[in-house]
């Protein structure tokens, strides 16, 4: 039986990306929920238009246009991402336009990362969060997670946000980029992957995310979402080299990166100044990802002179990120008790099925190798 | 002297494809000039008149409007549900039309047209500009004169996510663009695959399409040389963007929108030719000589085609009923569709 607000419109900003998609599969083609897309721009339309849907285009920091996408919603599931200080202001743009538009709950897409990509061992829910971690991308998480819950004392939308670690399934970076790294020769890991991978399949995070909009008791929480297993980063990357027909010795030892805070790109130093902020929603989002992918292509200083080494020899081990860097340090399992406690969220789909449907996927979108 | 008068002409729908394709070819001929822009048409004054000021031509709101200039050449870039009643209207007004694809709605539409065309004794000409390729035109000569041998198949793949700046979600929607991605970039590949090696004699089709439109498409077809052609499409995940052909004594590599570029594998020789296509050399000492069109000089070349063919009286390089028979096998295939799993 269908509870009220499933038998009303669910709108998903965000749903061309990674999981606003899955999610609107999973309601809209599983559970007969109806779903509202809403996108930035006609573009994102390409894989939601598989179906006939009533979408809306909608920037998600245009309050104006977003209440609009969101009038006649009961639940709003947010899953767009930005950059971080879009990351931000999206979170009190939809807070307001839910308000707006009479949305009663609204489901965050926040991140286990706000607990930092290598939390201490004892983390959960209850551990204290803040804004100086060394990734730009989880203090925004962790500011945009106060923003709401600063907004949300207002008592007009119920607001519950969803922690996940590292979501993999079907067009997941975590999947595809590990299988062009592979590819390219370029793969690494550290300790041979024995650090703690906080993985969440993506259908596992999509039952969450349907607990979050439905439990009455999910209001004004926060709630880390994981798979079953305690899996590290070897139970991870090996099946897709094996599935490539490569094997643990493609994975090089990698050098892990420095741990020093990001440094402010050229484009995100721009962004920052009060006059691009000045311009706002004044300048269209196509001229700010032009701007953003010229800063992007600026010639990186010079590196060593490279003609005179052995040709196909790389250079170095490869470098990881930092953000991966961090990943595979982690040691510590992040526990869903508070989601099964509250939300009664057991998570369906077992890892490594959800890994072999990946790949499957891989194999279907990449094509015969 | 009229014969070599630039041709005048409108330009219906200020677009994506207008802005990125034809603004620029438009001035290129201009300013050599082969052609004379009289007009614009959109009934968005904010596409219709940044458009009009950089190829400084009236803006109109209606094709009417521009018909009533007397336009020789009328170039259609509009949603493809529009194209049949514009391009009557154009050559009951008296003009030529090069029509982009896909040629029409529906391949009875196209059909009409290119009838109207005869009708009237007017050029109908299909917007296929890939076929002015010199990588596809190399790749025609090579299957039909078999000089590395009969071709034995054919792997191609094209697309990625989806990224063209679409002005509004008329094209995501069945009631307006009837196809997704096998319409959309598929059209141009059925074209050339029909080009270089004919209608097929079997093929099937699947795509993932639900009740709107695909994002993936796969084809696979044999034709009458006993060749067999596996394609890929998607506007959903990236692909390689290749085609690759084999054939008995080579794999040939054609990149897409590689206009000018072949990678050759020959039979024997454990090394790949990633090569540059250029005029040809002639069998004595000489300088390298120019490389051929790019991408937007095949754009360029197709529009430098019909204008040479209004004046010289002759059908052009891709008449319209061969954008009409490439939608014709779109819709068989639509008609024939098997479904492809939804990952
Ligand atoms: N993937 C993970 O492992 C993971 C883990 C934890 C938390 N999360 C969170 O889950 C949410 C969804 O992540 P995802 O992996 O699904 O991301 P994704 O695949 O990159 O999708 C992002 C969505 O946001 C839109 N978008 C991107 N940049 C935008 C911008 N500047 N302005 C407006 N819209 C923009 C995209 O639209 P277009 O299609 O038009 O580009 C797309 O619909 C995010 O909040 C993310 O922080 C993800």
């Amino acid at each position: 039986m269908k509870t009220a607000s499933q038998s009303s419109t669910w709108a998903i900003i965000g749903a061309s990306g990674f999981i606003g998609l899955r999610a609107l599969e999973g309601l809209h083609d599983r559970d007969g929920i109806a779903v509202r897309p809403v996108v930035r721009a006609a573009s994102s339309l390409a894989v939601l238009a598989r179906r006939r849907l009533d979408w809306r285009i909608a920037g998600p920091r245009d309050l104006a246009s977003l209440t609009g996408a969101l009038r006649g919603c009961s639940v709003c599931i947010h899953a767009a991402l930005g950059d971080p200080l879009q990351i931000e202001q999206m979170a009190t743009v939809a807070y307001q336009a839910c308000a707006a538009a009479g949305v009663r709950r609204l489901v965050w897409l926040s991140s286990a990362s706000v607990h930092g990509q290598n939390p201490a061992p004892g983390t959960d829910e209850s551990s204290p969060i803040h804004d100086r971690h060394l990734l730009a991308y989880n203090n925004a998480k962790v500011r945009a997670e106060h923003r709401l819950e600063k907004l949300s004392a207002d008592g007009r939308v119920e607001v519950a946000r969803l922690r996940p670690g590292v979501v993999f399934g079907p067009r997941s970076r975590w999947i595809t980029d590990t299988a062009a790294d592979l590819r390219a020769g370029r793969a690494g890991w550290l300790d041979e992957g024995r650090g703690v991978c906080n993985s969440i399949h993506v259908d596992n995070l999509v039952h969450a995310i349907r607990l979050a909009a439905t439990v009455p008791a999910a209001a004004g929480h926060a709630f880390v979402v994981g798979d079953a297993e305690s899996v590290i980063w070897r139970d991870f990357l090996l099946p897709v080299a094996t599935h490539l027909g490569l094997s643990a010795n493609d994975f090089a030892i990698a050098a892990p990166a420095a741990l020093v805070a990001e440094r402010e790109t050229p484009f995100a130093a721009l962004t920052r100044s009060r006059l691009y902020q000045n311009l706002g929603e004044h300048v269209p989002d196509r001229a700010k990802r032009l701007v953003k992918s010229l800063a992007s292509a600026w010639p990186a200083p010079a590196l060593a002179p490279g003609a005179w080494r052995l040709p196909r020899s790389s250079s170095n081990a490869p470098r990881l990120t930092l953000e991966h860097t961090l990943l595979q340090r982690c040691a510590w399992k992040l526990p869903h008790a508070k989601a099964a406690r509250i939300l009664g969220y057991t998570p369906p789909v077992p890892f490594a099925e959800g890994l072999a449907a990946s790949l499957a996927w891989l194999d279907f979108a990449e094509g015969p190798r | 002297m009229r014969a070599a008068s630039p041709v005048t002409l409108v330009l219906v729908g200020c677009g994506a494809v207008s802005r990125l394709f034809y603004q620029p070819a438009l001035l290129e001929l201009r300013r050599h000039g082969l052609v004379n822009i009289l007009a614009v048409v959109d009934p968005r004054a904010e596409a219709r008149a940044p458009l009009a000021v950089a190829l400084g031509a009236a803006a109109c709101t209606k094709l009417d409007e521009a018909l009533e200039l007397r336009p020789e050449l009328v170039v259609i870039a509009t949603p493809p549900a529009l194209h049949r009643a514009q391009a009557e209207a154009a050559f009951a007004a008296g003009g030529a039309v090069l029509c982009e694809k896909p040629l029409a709605a529906s391949a009875t539409d196209a059909d009409a047209m290119a009838a109207a065309a005869a009708r009237t004794g007017r050029l109908l000409a299909a917007g296929h500009y890939k076929r002015f390729m010199p990588a596809h035109r190399a790749l025609k000569t090579l299957i039909e004169r078999e000089t590395f041998g009969p071709l034995l198949d054919a792997t191609l793949v094209e697309g990625g996510k989806f990224s063209w700046p679409a002005a509004t979600d008329s094209f995501f929607q069945r009631e307006q663009t009837p196809g997704g991605v096998l319409l959309d970039i598929g059209v141009h590949v059925l074209d050339l695959l029909r080009w270089w090696l004919g209608d097929p004699t079997n093929y099937t089709y699947a795509d993932d399409a639900l009740d709107g439109l695909e994002a993936n498409a796969r084809l696979d077809a044999t034709f009458a040389s006993g060749a067999s052609v596996r394609l890929r499409l998607s506007r959903d995940w990236r692909t390689e963007n290749v085609y690759v052909f084999r054939f008995a004594r080579a794999t040939v590599h054609s990149r897409v929108n590689a206009s000018n570029q072949l990678e050759f594998t020959l039979d024997g020789l454990p090394m790949t030719l990633a090569a540059e296509l250029r005029e040809p050399l002639p069998g004595r000492p000489a300088p390298p000589t120019r490389a051929l069109d790019t991408n937007p000089q095949a754009f360029i070349a197709q529009l430098v085609d019909v204008c040479a063919a209004i004046r010289e009286n002759r059908a052009p390089f891709v008449p319209g009923i061969e954008g009409a028979q490439a939608l014709r096998w779109v819709e068989a295939c639509y008609a024939r569709r098997t479904t492809l799993p939804i990952h």
